[in-house]
Parts: structure tokens; sequence; C-alpha cells
């Protein structure tokens, strides 16, 4: 190819804001792509659980005589067959098969690995429990109450074994005597000073409902041993690192002997962060086996047994002076942890943020008690409790404009943070759109007219009224350092055609990362995106990466990848400069040539020197590597601290319609304006934010995971209503391009922030268009035709005054 | 879950009821009913599991001197397109449009919808307001015979039609409308289509100088089978549209339903829709 004669000089470009199709479009589109339901190893069997059929009760016996007689079946196992099971998540209070007790119907009580899934089925079938039913507890209020029956009280086993227990026993071990799972407490500034320098105050109580995942890709695992005894596992975790070194110590095994491949994975949104018991499970039965097994979930297990988005009743007091000027919030909120406590439980990490540091507040005073219960237990879920605290936040930001007679925006406008600032929670906000976001989405939306309109076409005849609403929200955007480490590794290689294999360790799971982590590489490069082939998917490969959450993986695993680009940029250049007598400063990397910087006129063509470097005497190969942690800091034991190295804003004003003589509410238009740092793949972000504005209207309106005295009424997408394309509103989006020093080409994360405002401002649009404020969620027709009605029953919360101090 | 032991798809209607008249056959056509409800374990799939989809005599859409006749095996989607139904029975039409998903319309039958019989079954409120009757055959001594039914009483509970084991839902045939016929259906669900009625509502009438007669009042999903609401149509007979008499027919329906609180909606909210949501068809009726 004589490229070079024709260019004489290649202009500079760049793919930093172009709209670039994702990677992995093509295969997914065609329905190419091997999810883990289409693998098949040989020798797999196929495993199933046996689940509770009692949401809380003792286990008196188990029988599995008639499943382990069924041809076809190779194991079945139940907790007697383990003994050296380990508890599973964050509190260790979880033991994946359950030997004496049953806490809710999602419960493992045995599993079976056979020859197809219908010999599985089958042999569930034949195993006899005999159970014996204890009290239930399914409103978290009781939990609390003297006296309440204990989730997990002490093992009475009948071998006595709990004798044996050191006393920092996990809590799967030693019980726990009462039913508080966490406790979060955080205060900055003088509460009682600033409660009496407001002019207005209001107290409310919040509700918010359980909703759960829906990813397209169910939950499912393959677990192999070899016959050395190392495992092998195909997985759709969004933690692969994490996960090795976890399931490490829950198998007592070496974790060097541990390797997770993730085959492409279905969507994860904070569902994949946590170990469950049935990959723990799949993974005894493969060990009893010596087979590959697989595990996949049918839709209503992955209802039934996958985790939900944490149910909060919060109450909020909250104050502002007659100027305008907020002066304190006081929260409490009771977390129902479910059976047993997986992320859920920790969203007040980031809950507390918002209450502290969305808006300047003097003084702040958060307290959660996460109880357990017999219900589902909840996970992380993309915007990890900050969808629960905006809601709350931005409808009394609301009503105190209107107490103090005041423009809704410029309530906000007078109390949002400009860059500079620190918070009294210790965030640094280094690059701060919030003030843009704020202008940008009114002025777009026309906020203040329509606004002030709606309120006089109130009482108009004919049932529909119209509402607008706005909510703005503050998120974690440089990653968020709660483990150790916060980094991501990359290695990079060149071949000799100038094609480019980035390893990241960072996980692809739907939102884009490859294209955006390739095309971070190829402006360093000056090549074009199809030069890059990423790999991203095995333990054994790839280096340390702490995990797809936190909206971190373009601003800590692009970094990286960055930093690995420029150090091959400084060896290509060097070499470059020396073949060819010149300043490696005079050269740069445009278009797949080495070209003068000055001019753009061709020096070499990069393949060209890529070969000359591998076959020359001194062979050399570029490959380079690049760990990047960022600049942020863990918080200390009140947590506070500048958790991460940038802050992501965004503000959503939400247009409804409500029929007031169905309740139904249309959202007819969202109009969002998004600090993202900068835009790198337009096309990209653009998906991510409109996937975002539409999970967070199904939050606000259509999806409620309906759970009655522990029992999940409706796990099928019949009626768990998620909404479908005809409801999507119309969407304005702005992307506000704060350019952050750290992030990488100024980019900060966006993931979780498009779901966060909508049920906040959907809650404001509802009461403008009729008079009504609403404080639980979801706005379904009927909830919300009660409401206009004076049926809506208001929160309470109670139980926090009893036990916190 | 009985294994099915055999799977039979006859190519003619005499061959169909003559596998039927043997007994244990379960019917499937579009199977979109039927495939999740004995996966789910709420249908169980009998001995013979019998195909009917290429039986040519349950297909098509034609006048048949007064009435028009629909092929049991007709689609939603191919109600929705027809010319027929578009020009005489609007409402039909209407109904589809509102009909689960493009996928399950495709593949759903009418005949389906009614075997079905389930309360909130999209079409059967409009259809029974049309004053339809189903068609049935059977071979019971050799000989194929057929019998007709009105729709409206031809369901006796949830799932449950007063159709024999021995019979075939061959066809429904609706009377060609008179005149000043207006027609009109209502469906509530979360969202606008894909979803399963909360409730649902069909009035029909024939509307002459503003005075309504035959008046068909039918409502879905409030109660174990789709009803005919013969005191809300008592309330609507002989009247002009004014505000008195769409108050007085909307109160009397709210009155004349008993539906029950599940996972979609309690029993005041359904009773609430439905009172709201006839004197909104009514209102739109006498705008007209």
């Amino acid at each position: 190819m004589n490229v070079a004669e024709k260019t004489h000089f290649i202009e500079a470009d760049t793919l930093i804001g172009k709209r670039i199709q994702k990677k992995d479009a093509p295969e997914k589109a065609a329905g190419k792509t091997r999810y883990i339901q289409d693998m098949v190893l040989p020798g797999q069997l196929h495993a199933k659980i046996l689940r509770s059929s009692r949401v809380h009760a003792r286990i008196v016996s188990i029988d599995t005589s008639a499943a382990k007689a069924l041809p076809g079946v190779h194991v079945v196992l139940t907790a007697a067959d383990v003994p050296d099971q380990q508890p599973i998540g964050v509190a260790r209070d979880h033991l994946p098969l359950k030997g004496e007790r049953v806490r809710s119907l999602r419960d493992e009580i045995a599993a079976v690995a056979a020859d197809s899934e219908e010999i599985a089925e089958a042999a569930l079938k034949l195993i006899r429990v005999e159970y014996e039913d204890l009290p239930i507890i399914s409103d978290p209020q009781d939990a609390l109450k003297p006296g309440a029956p204990l989730i997990h009280p002490e093992p009475h086993g009948a071998d006595g074994k709990h004798l044996h227990l050191k006393p920092n026993a996990p809590i799967a071990f030693a019980g726990k005597p009462d039913n508080i799972a966490m406790q979060f407490d955080y205060t900055h500034g003088d509460l009682a000073q600033a409660e009496a320098e407001s002019d207005v105050v209001f107290e409310d109580t919040f509700k918010l409902h359980y909703v759960t995942h829906c990813c397209m890709g169910v939950s499912g695992i393959i677990a192999e041993f070899d016959a050395s005894g190392n495992l092998l596992m195909y997985s759709n975790t969004q933690v692969p690192f994490l996960h090795k070194r976890e399931f490490a110590e829950y198998l007592h095994m070496d974790p060097s002997r541990i390797r997770i491949i993730q085959p492409p994975i279905g969507g994860g949104f904070g569902s994949k962060l946590d170990i469950y018991p049935f990959e723990v499970i799949c993974i005894f039965l493969a060990r009893a086996a010596q087979r590959p097994v697989k595990m996949v979930f049918s839709r209503e297990e992955e209802f039934l047994a996958s985790p939900t988005r944490q149910p909060v009743l919060l109450t909020l007091r909250s104050g502002c002076k007659k100027d305008g000027t907020l002066t304190f919030r006081q929260v409490h909120t009771l977390h129902d942890n479910g059976a047993y406590t997986s992320w859920g439980a920790t969203t007040p990490f980031v809950m507390m943020q918002t209450f502290s540091s969305l808006y300047r507040v003097p003084a702040c005073d958060y307290h959660t008690t996460a109880v357990y219960t017999n219900n589902p237990y909840a996970g992380s879920f993309r915007g990890y409790g900050n969808l629960q605290a905006t809601f709350a936040i931005e409808q009394h930001m609301d009503m105190l404009a209107e107490a103090i007679q005041m423009d809704p925006l410029e309530f906000r406008l007078k109390n949002a943070q400009d860059a500079g600032e620190v918070t009294g929670q210790g965030m640094k906000f280094k690059s701060c759109g919030f003030k843009e976001c704020l202008t940008t989405a009114a002025e777009r939306s026309d906020y203040q007219a329509k606004h002030r309109d709606n309120i006089v076409h109130r009482g108009d005849a004919g049932p529909v009224k119209r509402g607008i609403g706005i909510a703005s929200m503050l998120h974690v955007g440089g990653g968020a350092k709660i483990y150790p480490s916060d980094g991501c590794g990359t290695i990079l290689k060149l071949d000799d055609f100038a094609n480019v294999t980035l390893i990241t360790g960072a996980s692809e799971i739907g939102q884009g990362s490859e294209t955006v982590l390739s095309q971070l590489v190829c402006e360093e490069l000056g090549l074009p995106i199809s030069a890059v082939t990423v790999v991203n998917n095995d333990t054994a490969i790839t280096p340390w990466d702490v995990g797809v959450h936190a909206s971190r993986t373009t601003f800590i695993a692009g970094n990286s990848a960055i930093g690995a680009a420029k150090k091959a940029k400084a060896k290509i250049l060097a070499a470059a400069a020396k073949k060819h007598g010149c300043d490696e400063t005079a050269l740069d990397l445009r278009g797949g040539f080495v070209i003068k910087a000055d001019t753009g006129e061709p020096v070499v063509e990069l393949a060209r020197l890529m070969r000359n470097l591998h076959f020359s005497d001194k062979a050399e190969l570029v490959m380079t590597t690049f760990y990047y942690e960022p600049p942020s800091v863990h918080q200390d034991k009140g947590f506070k601290g500048d958790v991460s190295a940038a802050y992501a804003w965004a503000t959503q004003v939400v247009e409804v319609e409500v029929d007031t003589d169905t309740g139904i509410v249309k959202m007819t238009k969202v109009t969002g304006a998004h600090d993202v740092g900068r835009v790198l793949n337009r096309l990209g972000i653009e998906g991510q934010i409109e996937g975002g504005v539409v999970m967070g209207q199904g939050y606000a309106l259509t999806e409620n995971l309906i759970v009655d005295n522990g029992v999940t009424r409706n796990p099928n997408f019949r009626d768990y209503k998620l909404v479908t394309a005809p409801e999507i509103p119309e969407m304005d989006i702005s992307f506000i391009e704060s350019m952050d020093g750290e992030g990488p080409q100024g980019a900060k994360g966006v993931g979780e922030a498009p779901s966060i405002c909508i049920a906040a401002a959907a809650a404001n649009a509802i009461y403008n268009a009729t008079g009504v404020r609403i404080f639980a969620l979801p706005f379904t027709p009927e909830a919300v035709y009660r409401a206009l009605h004076g049926k809506a029953e208001k929160p309470q919360l109670q139980a926090w005054k009893v036990t916190t101090t | 879950m009985t294994p099915i032991e055999q799977y039979l798809a006859p190519a003619t209607l005499d061959e169909a009821v003559g596998i039927l008249q043997q007994g244990e056959v379960t019917i499937l056509a579009g199977g979109t009913d039927l495939m999740p409800q004995s996966k789910a374990g709420r249908l169980a799939i009998k001995r013979t599991l019998m195909n009917i989809r290429r039986i040519p005599e349950l297909k098509g859409i034609a006048l048949d001197n007064d009435a028009i006749r629909i092929g049991a095996l007709t689609t939603i989607t191919e109600i929705l397109n027809d010319p027929l139904v578009k020009e005489y029975l609007p409402v039909l039409a209407d109904a589809c449009d509102h009909f689960a998903s493009d996928q399950i319309r495709n593949a759903g039958t009418l005949g389906g919808n009614i075997g079905n019989a389930s309360p909130a079954g999209d079409t059967l409120v409009p259809l029974i307001v049309l004053d339809a009757e189903v068609e049935l055959a059977s071979k019971p001594n050799g000989s194929v015979t057929t019998r007709r039914l009105p729709l409206a009483e031809f369901f006796t509970g949830p799932g449950r039609t007063k159709r024999a084991a021995n019979e075939l839902l061959t066809a429904v045939r609706i009377p060609l409308p008179k005149a000043g016929h207006v027609a009109r259906f209502f469906k509530f669900g979360t969202r606008p289509a894909l979803d399963i009625s909360a409730i649902s509502i069909g009035i029909a009438g024939v509307i002459d100088n503003g005075v309504i007669s035959n008046a068909r009042v039918a409502f879905g999903a409030v109660a174990p089978t789709p009803i005919r609401a013969a005191r809300t149509e008592e309330a609507l007979e002989g009247r002009r549209l004014d505000e008195a008499t769409i108050e007085a027919v909307a109160s009397a329906a709210r009155d004349e339903v008993n539906p029950i609180d599940d996972v979609r909606a309690t029993a005041w909210y359904r009773k609430e829709l439905i009172h709201n949501m006839t004197k909104r068809i009514l209102d739109h009726v006498a705008q007209a």
C-alpha cells in the first residue's frame, strides 16, 4: 500500500466526541454473540436448585434418596454434604446451602446435577423437605420491635457444633442477638444551630419500593475442575478479580488455582457485583461430579432469587431560611435488608453523599439501620441508593421553595455548588458543571414558564393535567475508593502490522467499555478503531481491576489505557527519531504513520516501523503496561474524605400528563443536562443516557416487585411491568463539558447518573400538575388515583426513634 | 405434567372433529396462551396434542349473508388488517390494536382468544357487544354437525366455556351492524399495549335522532368471565346521551360490576375505572 505518496500531509483529526458504533454491535444485532446460555462443554451436566417453599421455617428433614435414584442424576447435594461450606456476603451471614433454617422463599435447600435440565427438574420434585414454620417478619419496622423473632439466632445444631466457634465467628455460625444487619451514622455541622436558624422546616417520610434489574441475560455459571484440581469458571460477574479472591476463601483454595472467564454478559446494572449461593453451589456440584456443571436461571428464578434494589423507608427533615439558603438536613432510614446481607445494606455510602453534598448544606445528620426480615435481599443496582436519596431531597427542595415563595430553579441555583468547593463530607469538586446543568435543562425545557402556567391551569376543565418537575443529582464520576485499590491495569501490544491488542482488566457488560477504551488508545496512537482488539474477560490474562461499579470504567480503565498507549507512543517515537535522525519531540502519530508534528508530513508508515523494529539485530516489540490508581482517598471512620477522583452532575426536567380519571401518568418529555466532563463516544453516551432515563422511568412509574408477606407475587414480565417502546418519552439531552483535569481526555463517569433523578423529577411534575404530593413509589395508576382522591396512605417511620441515639 | 403421547396435525375439519371425538385432546392453534400456561403448570396438556393450523375451513374473513364470519384460525394481525373488519367492525379492529405485541398478534388467533376464556381477553368484550355468536363443530355420530351459541352465554368461568370436549370452535359470526350503529372499546392497563387489562369496556348501540336503542354494554376483568351488564344497558336503552343519562349509566356500571383484588388492581380501583371510563366513552360518543 503506497498511501504516503498520495497523502503528503496527514490532517489532524480526533476520535473524541465522534459517534462510534460499539465494537460488539454487529455480533449482537446478528444474534451471533455466544452468551453463557449458548455454551456447551464436553461432558457438561446441568444443575438446578431446590428452593424453600416456606418463607421462614426450621428444616426438620431433607430426603434426597428418590432424587439420587433417578436415572441421569449425577449429584444431589444438601448442606449435610458440604460440611466445609463458608458463609458468603458482605456480613458473612449467608451459607449457600441451608441445612437448619430457611429465612426466605429464595433459600437454597438442595441442588442437583444431571444429564439434562429436564432430569434435574424432575429430580427436584422427588426431594422431600419437612419444615416447621416460624413466625414471619415482612415489615422491617416489626424487625426492631421488642421480642421480635430473630432471623439469625444462634444456631442450635443437634451436634452442638456452634460450641467450637471462635469468638469472632461469622454471623452464619454465631448468630445475631438482634435483627440489625448494619448501621451507619454520619454528621457534619451544628444541627441544632442550623435548625434554630431555619425559617421553614419540613419533615416527611418517603417509601421506596422493590424493583429488580431485569437483565436480558439471566444469571448463569459453568464451573469445571481440571485433573490437577484447578477451578475454571465461566461467569457473568462484574468483578472477576474480587470474586477470584473470595471464591478462594470460600473453597479453601489457593487463589492462583482459580480462573474466571467472562463470556459476553447480557447486562449487569450492579446485579453481578456480589457472589450468590448459586455460584458456590454450582462449584460444589462440579467438585462432586468431576464434570463441568452449568447452571442458568429461568426468568422466574431470576425474579425470585436475584437481588433487588434496596427498599427504603426514609424520614427527612430539611430546613431553609427565607432568603433561600439551605440550613440543614436530618435523615433516618430503615433499610429492609431481607434475610441476608448483600450490597443493598451498604447503599448509605452513596445516600449520605447526596444528603451531605448535593447542594450546599451547613449541617447534615444521617442515620441508617438495616434490618433482617424474611423478604428477598437487596443488592447493588445502578445508582446505589442515590435514586432513593434524590427522591426525598428533591421533593423537599420543591416544598421548601414553595414555602418561601421562591422559584424552584432560583432556589436550587442559590444552593448549588461551584468548582473548587469542598463539602462537609470532604468531597472536593475539582470540576463542577452543576449550575450549567440546572440552567441548561431549565432553559431547554422552558421549565420556569411551564411550571408557572401549569399551576394556573390545574383547575381547568378536563381530566388531563400537565406538569413539569426538576431534579438534580450528584454521583461519583471518577471511581470510588472502597477497596484497598480502585485501580485498573492495562497491557498493550502492537503487532507487525501496527494492530493493537488492548488487554484490560475492565469488564464489558454491555456498557460499551471496549469501544471507548479502544477510542482512547487510538487517539494516542493515531490509529483507526478497527486496529484494536480488546481482551478483557480472563483473569489468567488480564491485569487486575476492581470491577464494573461506581460508574468507574471509562474514568479508571480509560486513564489506564491512555497510560499504556502513551508509553507505547513514546517508545515508537523514540525508535522513529533514532532511525530517521530527528528529534522525537518533532514527531507524532497520525493516520497510521509517524509524521512530522508541525506539518503532518509522513515520516514512516507505522506498520513498517514496527516490522523494522522487530526484524532487526536488536529485535524489539512494542509492549507496554500501565496501572492507574486514581488520586482519591479512603473515607475516615466518620465517612469523610474525597472518595472519588471526580464527581458527575446532572439535572433532569420531566414533563408529564396526569389523567385524573385513571391516575395514569404519561411521561411526555425528559430534558436532561449532564456534566460528563467530556463526551468521548457520542453514540455510546447517548445510548447510555437514554437507557438510564428509561430505567428511571420504570422505577418511577411502572416497575414494582410486589412482595407480600415474604412472597414475590409477580415474578414474570406479565405482571412486573417494564417500560415498553410506546411509553418512552421524547428526550432532549445536553452534555455539559466541564473538562475534568484528571479524567481521560477530560471525561467523567456517567453510567449510573441518568437513572437517578427521574423519579424525583416525576414526583415534582405530578405535584405541579395536580397539587398532590406523593411520598411513596412507584407512581402506578392506582397509587396516583388514590393519592388524587385522598386515599393514599402517607408513609410512616417510627422505629428509628427507638433504636438509634 | 404427563408427557404428550401423540401429536396430530389434521388437514381437514372432518378429520379434526373425528380426533376430538376420541377424547383426551388439547387443541393447539397459535400457542400464545397454551405454551406459557402449560409451562407454568396452570394447564395440563392432555394425551393428544392436536395442531389445527392446517385446516383451511378455519381460516379467513368473509361476508356470509347478513353477517361477517371470521374463521377461528384468523390471527389478530389478519383481523387488524382486514378491510371488512375496518369497514363494518371498527371496534374489533380497535381492540386488536391494543392486543399484546406484534409477535403475539402474528401468532395468536381469534378462536384461541375465545377458547382461552380469560376474563380479560381483549377481543371478547367487543365481540359480545357486537352480538357475536360462536360456531362449534363436532362429529358425534359419524358426520359433522355444527351449532351456534351467543358469545355472551359461552363463558362459564376462567378458562371454562360451554364448548363440549368433542367440539371445535370453528368461527365467529357477527351480524352486520345496522345504520347508526356505534361501538366503542376501552382497555385499561399500565401500558398502552402488551398488558393484561385491569378492566375493559365495550359499549354499542344504534343512535337514531339522538336516542339509543339496542344498547349493549360488556365488561372484562371484573368477574370470572367477561360479562354483559344488563342493568347498565337498561340505564342506556331508549335514552338521549345527556349529562344525567351518562352519569346514571356510569353509576349503574360501577354498581353492577363485582371485581376482585389482585396484583393488577384492587376491586375499589376497578369500580372507579369502570365508572370513569364508561362516562368518558359516552361523553366522547355524545360529542361526536
